[in-house]
């Protein structure tokens, strides 16, 4: 391998995206705390929730959390001025770590990864390989969150990158 | 090795002999020099053609300014058009001349030197007119050129394309760049340096001068060894910054990366600031033969003296116009070459000046007018202050016009250049980004106002200034071609593309005063050159003709990239299999193992085209596929349409503004049909909305639109109406479906366990239903594209390859089929259902597809309804929908045919918009956008196609079930 990183495609995880007020999502149900700057992720239980815009987060757990969030959450029935919409099979992760992460990271996208400006717990939409993607820091790397669509070509161009 | 090569000295390792081929010629080098370097120790004096006269050049340079020894090289390193100057020597490196045949010592093509009257500049854009351009291409381009792409790609190795970020980035890592990288390091800030050459130091490597009390190479390898243990670092050597774009992104093309694998890599660096320390380029001098093998720039000279240890020759004349071609001779005279004259243009010169060349003649107010040989240079006649002549016997004319600052960054940042008449350069003057020059790219010519200038742009106190040793100051006299120029006479003011100085007065007497003009005329700094040597003089030269100051003629636009880049580094890993973005549906692989043809049909989504069967044509597996759904029951994959959730109160009133009919009166449960409008009045996308429950919606668009009317909606909210309570959550990859669709399609489904009532009365059209299939959590939707009874099944997408299969074991009883693409078309065709890219094509408003009936008259306002009604206003002429008809049933129309008056060639009066083999009227049938289509049903038109002309009688635009019977049913 041209870098030494270990890349695998994750299997789907339980995934809700919110819109709303803090307020108005606490008043509605039980999150894991709210992160205190936008752009990072606070974890409970694991769950993590992802601040990626303004009264916008990313709910997301493992997949056998996926129905009991699904009672708690209760998409269908929230109130006008929030929005809960499961969307665990939109995204498909990929999981890359290693001691060359960052030089897969600065191939794969236009995203600052340096630690001083997308810390610990960080957590944002940008680009992968030109595709819209939800980039989180976990330990000794990252989660890439592709639309499930390009779930092939994005794993085809991380082996490309990576080949001999 | 020749006598050529110095027995000491030069930075290579004389303990690595490297062994490389030159035009078949096998020679050795030693590790560190470039192909230059080795070559001239070889004693090559011609390495390669020119462009356009095919005269024998040799290296004039040292560096990437190098005008005239474009190399190709071979095997695995296989590339074209590579200046000599900058290609290490490796090992088994493979290498030839270009733009010569047979060879470069006998090369045909120097025949053009006889006409070359008769093709000055522009010649091809006067003469070769007739029959066109295009019949004499091919051999103008073989004849004048450079090499040509590589063969083939290369056997191993790829590129690789990435990004970056710091604070700053220094591009150059001479003395200016060395001082300014440490400065701001030391600081902590983020910091790439970028360095063309194959080691760090500039011109401290070509020079014999000392910092800090010791010889600047050891200053250069400290502050070296400085950076590499700082992590906030980023040192590339064999690193061009080429490109330098909006917002700071500059590009960096890096050949040999560090790893094995790849073969180069481009860096795109957003950068805080950069900091341009790119050195500057000596100018070549204008007289008659000045290309002629031998003739060198000074600088030249004395980097392969003191850097390579090679002498260019054993005597020499020295023409300058300037100061620093005095340090460059005495160390000619040290190294063992005889300066037979300094030819100063100069009236005088100073003591300082004399004291370098003591005992050598200096000749002021003097010029060389021309230089004798053809291979090699042998003499030198020069005009002195008298006005007599004097040939001067020499085998090597070592040349210096003045210092070009490299301004071409600066340049392309947008920044704006400035003549200094002291200095006799333009200079950069006001930056249009966080943009500084430091240094000799600056106009500051000595090594002390470079040092200075590197620790100041860093704005830090991360490094003192060291002492440097003494140098003369910088003093110029122009001359930007030498005096009385005979008509016809060969002196070069763009050695690489063959632009004389006499190409530019022609220009000039053509009426290009403009230097923008002369420029394209003479192509005079162009391709690969950029202006890196010939510039200045061509504007000098525009100058003196045109009696104006410099700054009033101005320089030409600096373009990237500054040197040759692969494209292979820009594009990256972004070949072969992944070119173009593609996007699966999670059944695509079954549809794969089926035998289906597969193409792209929108947003980069492979669907099914359709589902060949051993032995049939295409229009077998299209009629086939098509008849399956008429008469049966078939399946295809919806997953692509584009899907949104649409939460919030003002939801309604949001889609009554998107939409022209009225949403915001849906019942929950059901759905309408819509169309969007852009401001213009005309058709942005169409498509379905339910209502899910009170303030909430389910959205969907056309497959090719659906990111762009995403886009389109987040922009209304957040910049028009940011007030309103709406938000959007893309679900495209949320849902995947199967649809049936076919008469026999509430079977199949009532066959698949699904746990709701199916009957029309309690599941009409445009309805949808939650509810279970086969066991799974479905949404089961009525709409159909097809004209047929259709249930849209949309289920999870890690559901949907279940669901398909159990939909195809269910559906085996009733003969079920996949159908692809292809056979949607012709459905809805047959159905007259428009089609964005086909009937929608950006000219169109609901009127002219005969939907006036989408259009409220109820609601007050919504977007592009006052634009259409000023389009209908006006009362112009518009391409109206309407269906068509072959006389010949059997006749199949091409899609895209222009309609035109008669048939004959005249500007069309409409386009044939889709045209199918229809399975349900047994002939063929098609739809149009027609000047005034409806009110000319039955009339005869006629299609233009290459081969013939088709009259088609023209039909309302539904050739299949026009009340809508069947898909309500």
């Amino acid at each position: 391998m041209t870098y030494s990183v270990h890349i695998q495609q994750r299997g789907l995880m339980a995934l809700f995206d919110l819109k709303g007020t803090e307020s108005a999502l606490l008043d509605w149900c039980t999150l894991p705390p709210f992160p205190s700057a936008p752009l990072t992720y606070t974890t409970q239980a694991d769950q993590e929730l992802m601040a990626i815009g303004p009264e916008h987060w990313i709910l997301r757990a493992p997949l056998d959390q996926e129905e009991p969030l699904l009672m708690v959450l209760r998409p269908e029935s929230a109130l006008a001025d929030l929005s809960i919409v499961h969307i665990s099979d939109t995204l498909c992760f990929f999981e890359v770590t290693g001691p060359d992460v960052s030089e897969v990271m600065a191939v794969a996208t236009p995203l600052d990864t340096h630690a001083d400006i997308f810390p610990t717990k960080g957590a944002t939409f940008s680009e992968i390989f030109s595709v819209k993607a939800l980039i989180i820091r976990v330990d000794g790397g990252f989660h890439l969150g592709v639309d499930r669509s390009y779930a092939p070509m994005i794993a085809d161009y991380l082996a490309r990158t990576i080949a001999d | 090795m020749t006598t050529r090569r110095l027995a000491a000295g030069g930075r290579i390792n004389r303990n690595k002999v490297v062994n490389f081929t030159f035009n078949g010629r096998a020679m050795t080098g030693f590790e560190g020099d470039t192909l230059a370097s080795a070559l001239m120790a070889n004693g090559v004096d011609v390495t390669a053609r020119s462009f356009k006269y095919h005269r024998p050049r040799g290296i004039v340079a040292a560096g990437i300014e190098e005008p005239s020894s474009y190399i190709e090289l071979l095997g695995d390193d296989a590339t074209g058009n590579q200046p000599a100057t900058v290609v290490p020597l490796t090992e088994g490196l493979a290498t030839k001349s270009v733009n010569c045949w047979p060879s470069v010592d006998f090369d045909c093509g120097a025949v053009n030197q006889l006409f070359s009257r008769l093709i000055p500049a522009s010649f091809y854009y006067k003469t070769f007119k007739w029959p066109n351009w295009h019949f004499f291409e091919p051999l103008i381009r073989k004849a004048a050129g450079l090499a040509g792409p590589p063969p083939t790609p290369p056997v191993t190795g790829r590129f690789e394309a990435r990004y970056w970020h710091c604070d700053v980035l220094v591009a150059g890592a001479g003395p200016a760049g060395l001082m300014a990288a440490l400065s701001a390091a030391r600081a902590g800030k983020r910091v790439m340096i970028a360095d063309e050459a194959c080691e760090a130091g500039g011109s401290l490597l070509s020079r014999q001068q000392a910092i800090g009390g010791q010889p600047a190479a050891d200053w250069v390898a400290g502050v070296v060894a400085e950076l590499a243990e700082l992590d906030n670092v980023t040192h590339l050597q064999n690193a061009t910054v080429w490109g330098y774009r909006e917002h700071n992104l500059v590009l960096v093309n890096e050949r040999r990366p560090d790893r094995p694998a790849l073969l180069g890599r481009n860096w795109r660096v957003r950068a805080g600031q950069v900091m341009i320390a790119t050195g500057a380029i000596e100018r070549t001098l204008v007289f008659h033969n000045n290309d002629r093998p031998g003739v060198m720039l000074a600088s030249a000279v004395q980097t392969y003296i003191n850097r390579y240890g090679v002498l260019p020759g054993q005597r020499a004349v020295v023409f300058t116009n300037n100061s620093s071609a005095y340090e460059v001779a005495a160390q000619m005279r040290a190294a063992g070459i005889e300066v037979a004259a300094v030819v100063d243009s100069r009236s005088s010169v100073t003591g300082q000046e004399s004291a370098l060349v003591e005992g050598c003649e200096v000749l002021c107010t003097a010029q060389v007018t021309q230089a004798h040989g053809y291979k090699r240079v042998n003499a030198v006649t020069v005009r002195l202050a008298s006005g007599q002549t004097r040939r001067i016997a020499c085998d090597l004319v070592v040349m210096s016009g003045g210092w070009n600052p490299t301004s071409h960054l600066f340049s392309q940042s947008r920044g704006t250049l400035r003549y200094d008449g002291e200095t006799c350069c333009f200079r950069p003057d006001k930056p249009a980004q966080p943009a500084v020059c430091i240094g000799a790219a600056n106009g500051d010519f000595t090594l002390a106002e470079a040092l200075s200038g590197g620790q100041k742009a860093s704005g830090t106190q991360g490094g003192v200034v060291p002492n440097t040793s003494a140098e003369l100051p910088y003093a110029i006299e122009p001359l930007w071609h030498v005096d009385d120029l005979p008509a016809g006479a060969k002196a070069f003011v763009d050695l690489l593309n063959d632009v004389t100085a006499s190409d530019v007065h022609l220009a000039l007497r053509e009426g290009y005063r403009s230097v923008e003009h002369v420029k394209r005329y003479t192509t005079g700094g162009m391709a690969l050159d950029q202006g890196k040597t010939g510039n200045v003089n061509i504007i000098g030269t525009i100058a003196l003709k045109q009696g104006l100051p410099l700054d009033a003629v101005g320089t030409t636009t600096f373009r990237s990239p500054y040197v040759p880049v692969e494209f292979g580094a820009i594009g990256g890993v972004r070949e072969g299999s992944v070119v173009l973005p593609y996007r699966h549906t999670p059944l695509t692989q079954w549809n794969i193992d089926q035998g289906c043809c597969m193409y792209e049909s929108g947003a980069r989504w492979r669907r099914p085209g359709y589902f060949p069967r051993a032995g049939e044509s295409f229009q077998d597996t299209v009629n086939r596929e098509s008849t399956c759904v008429r008469t049966g029951v078939g399946v295809y994959d919806g997953s692509p349409l584009g899907t949104f959730e649409l939460k919030g109160s003002d939801c309604g009133r949001f889609l009554d503004l998107i939409y022209t009919n009225v949403f915001s009166t849906l019942k929950t449960g059901c759905g309408r049909y819509g169309l969007m409008l852009s401001d213009d009045g005309l058709i942005l996308d169409d498509g379905v909305s339910f209502k899910l429950s009170e303030h909430r919606y389910l959205m969907s668009t056309s497959t090719g639109n659906a990111d762009g009317v995403y886009q389109w909606m987040e922009k209304l909210l957040q910049t028009e109406y940011p007030q309103w309570d709406v938000k959007i959550t893309n679900i495209t990859s949320q849902w995947a479906n199967a649809t049936l669709c076919g008469p026999k399609a509430r079977e199949v489904l009532a066959a698949l366990d699904c746990d709701i009532d199916l009957a029309p009365e309690a599941f009409p059209f445009m309805t949808f239903r939650d509810c279970r299939v086969s066991g799974l959590p479905a949404r089961i939707v009525r709409v159909s594209f097809t004209g047929e009874l259709s249930f849209e099944i949309n289920v999870a997408p890690r559901h949907l390859l279940t669901l398909w299969e159990k939909i195809m074991a269910a559906g085996a009883a009733y003969d079920i089929m996949p159908i692809g693409s292809e056979a949607n078309h012709v459905l809805r065709v047959e159905k007259g259902f428009l089609s964005l890219g086909h009937e929608v094509d950006g000219t169109v408003d609901p009127y002219d597809l005969g939907m006036g009936w989408v259009m409220s008259q109820k609601k007050p306002d919504y977007l592009g309804k006052r634009s259409v009604a000023l389009r209908r206003s006006a009362g112009e002429t518009t391409r109206e929908l309407v269906g068509i008809m072959s006389n010949d049933p059997n006749d199949m129309i091409i899609e895209g045919a222009p309609i035109t008056p008669d048939g004959v060639r005249a500007p069309s009066e409409g386009v044939v918009t889709a045209y199918v083999w229809s399975v349900a009227n047994n002939r063929s049938v098609g739809l149009a956008l027609l000047d005034n289509g409806h009110a000319r049903q039955v009339e005869t038109v006629y299609v233009r196609m290459k081969e013939k002309v088709s009259p088609v009688t023209v039909t309302a635009p539904c050739f299949y079930d026009p009340d809508g019977a069947r898909l309500r049913s």
